[in-house]
């Protein structure tokens, strides 16, 4: 073990960044966040692009190894234009994350219109073809998630009403009309996510309940720093909070995570569990897409620890 | 001789405010935004009532002709000081909306707490007990109001979420069971340059026409002095509500006299319900500068007409 003490729980890729914009073969201007998901071994990712017009696409990106990236030039979702998405969706597309539930794939992404913000449902089975099934929330809200299972048999997701900054949960018998939404965790004062918070990549089942990574926003006179924290929810009760991490799991110190359209960004909405290994990509600086890989192990000791501190 | 026409298109009555601080039998800031209810005859009236400590809740107000009203000896809703409600009522709640809509009265109202404003749902058989229902929305969201029938076998509401900017619109959404809501669509924005350049939201339940759903919504435009409230109409497609079919152009009640000028919130009237008589005389009951409670009236058809011009 080397002598030099590890500033972040999350290992950095030493390839970073695993997309970058010189990486395509198409022109765009950003890489922002990216849903994750393994099938039958092929890794897979959706990634929000922001093209020279300033509209957000998502592009599919594919590999075998989880680290070296195809991405696709053609769009896997864009603006709709179809009437009941298109008013949602002028501005573009963003933000997917992915849940693998009841054998489908739902993708739960932000419909940017010109009212502001709404959390959409969509649901693939091959990521070839992708069904839109409905605009499940009212502006502004960001950050959603759908849960891998039901909880007390209704479907439950996570996300962030602008009001407060906070991430809450609700809960649906049929995935389009929602309701008994309740406040999950809210920014602590004087932490590094006092200023805002939301879901980073969705919530992963685990033994100790649900793993929920969100990211963290404190404002400084220069702008926000947005990190990566993790916190462990109650498996029946997700707003319970059982444990939560005091310091972030990774904040952005490399130039290609504070340089950018953004500076000092590092925000994800994709991850994933292999084994014991939990392989977390995102976004850095909206310019790049990276990777970084923890032990699960350690971030929920790092939850837990932080519950004893205080 | 033509005779002079009033500024505004409401026609205040002679006698308001109906009530104010002076009629409450028990302490308290202010009364002002209130919704009515006509059973059988007697006209009630759910008041939002300030406290001195600054939050709100609700009181009652009975009449037999719509205009002289007493107030019940005590309120009839607090914020719950204990239980699941409690966490998201510790301000207050706020602009209670009444609907009847299968043999029971629906109470919509805003619940303030640190987490910011949202919606809540009630019902009552008698206005003697009070059931809660749920939190319908979640922060960022007040303003709503329940439709007095199924939309396409659904129950239907108009809220104003806060959108980009802090624009708010009004939109639409639909349920199956009143707790679980969705199919959103917007319905009417703010027009910038007009009396509601800034913000709009829906203010009296809709109420059924020949020519669509008629919504009294209120609307303010924002001033060096703060913003100035006033009320206006829409006309929506019976089948749709997303759909509109008119709007109105000017302002229907715009604050002038000095009960809606002068009080805790200079500027305001905003109207939170209405009663349309058989005649089709509609009486509007409204808030004054957030310091009274007062009363307009206007015929339907003039309104309607007003809508389309």
């Amino acid at each position: 073990m080397s002598g030099k003490f590890r500033h972040d729980i999350v290992h950095r890729w030493e390839g970073n960044p695993v997309i970058a914009l010189d990486d395509l073969t198409f022109t765009t201007n950003n890489i922002y966040s990216a849903a994750a998901v393994k099938k039958n071994g092929e890794y897979i990712l959706l990634v929000t692009m922001e093209d020279l017009e300033g509209k957000t696409s998502i592009h599919l990106a594919k590999s075998e190894d989880g680290y070296h990236f195809d991405v696709e030039e053609t769009s896997f979702m864009t603006s709709s234009t179809d009437d009941s998405f298109r008013a949602f969706e002028t501005m573009g597309v963003r933000e997917a994350r992915i849940t693998f539930m009841e054998e489908r794939y739902y993708i739960v992404y932000l419909g940017v219109g010109h009212h502001g913000f709404v959390l959409c449902l969509a649901v693939t089975d091959d990521f070839r073809t992708v069904k839109r099934l409905g605009v499940i929330s009212e502006p502004e809200t960001k950050a959603g998630a759908l849960f891998a299972s039901k909880i007390n048999g209704k479907y439950a997701r996570l996300e962030r009403p602008k009001a407060g900054d906070r991430i809450w949960m609700s809960y649906s018998n049929d995935l389009l009309t929602w309701g008994e939404s309740d406040v999950v965790i809210s920014p602590r004062s004087g932490f590094w996510d006092s200023d805002l918070i939301g879901c980073a990549f969705t919530p992963i089942e685990i033994e100790e309940g649900w793993l929920l990574g969100y990211y963290g926003i404190k404002n400084t006179s220069s702008g926000p720093i947005t990190r990566l924290g993790a916190a462990i929810l109650d498996r029946e009760n997700p707003c319970k909070v059982i444990a939560r991490s005091n310091i972030p799991i990774i904040s952005p110190r490399k130039d290609y995570e504070r340089i950018g359209d953004m500076t000092n960004v590092v925000m994800s909405s994709g991850a994933i569990l292999e084994e014991d290994i939990l392989k977390i990509y995102y976004a850095a600086a909206d310019n790049c897409l990276c990777l970084g890989t923890t032990k699960l192990a350690d971030i929920v000791k790092t939850c837990i620890e932080s519950t004893k501190e205080f | 001789m033509a005779r002079k026409r009033e500024r505004d298109l409401l026609h205040r009555w002679e006698g308001n405010p109906i009530l104010t601080v002076e009629d409450i039998p028990f302490r308290c800031n202010t009364v002002f935004n209130g919704s009515p209810i006509k059973i059988n005859g007697e006209y009630l009236i759910l008041l939002r009532v300030e406290g001195q400590q600054g939050y709100s809740f609700f009181a009652l107000a009975r009449g037999e002709d719509g205009y002289y009203f007493d107030v019940d000896p005590e309120p009839v809703m607090m914020p719950e000081k204990q239980g699941f409600f409690a966490k998201y009522e510790t301000r207050g709640l706020e602009d209670p909306r009444i609907t009847f809509l299968d043999g029971k009265y629906y109470i919509l109202y805003t619940a303030a707490s640190d987490y910011g404003s949202r919606i809540a749902i009630a019902k009552t058989d008698d206005f003697k007990s009070y059931e809660r229902v749920s939190f319908i929305s979640e922060p960022g969201n007040k303003d709503c109001v329940l439709f007095p029938e199924k939309i396409n076998g659904k129950f239907a509401r108009l809220d104003r979420p806060l959108g980009s900017s802090d624009v708010g619109s009004i939109w639409v959404s639909y349920s199956e069971d009143l707790i679980h809501w969705g199919y959103h669509e917007p319905v009417i924005e703010p027009r910038p340059g007009y009396w509601d350049a800034h913000r709009i939201g829906a203010s009296v339940p809709p109420i059924k026409t020949d020519k669509g759903w008629l919504e009294i919504y209120h609307g303010f435009k924002m001033t060096s002095c703060g913003p100035i409230y006033r009320m206006g109409t829409v006309l929506m497609d019976l089948q749709n509500p997303a759909k509109v079919i008119a709007r109105s152009g000017e302002a229907i009640l715009s604050p002038r006299e000095k009960y809606e000028r002068v009080g805790d919130v200079n500027n305001v009237v905003f109207a939170c319900g209405a009663i349309v008589e058989p005649d089709d005389h509609v009486k509007i009951y409204y808030g004054g500068a957030d310091t009274s409670l007062c009363v307009a009236t206007v015929y339907l058809d003039k309104l309607i007409e007003e809508t389309f011009s």
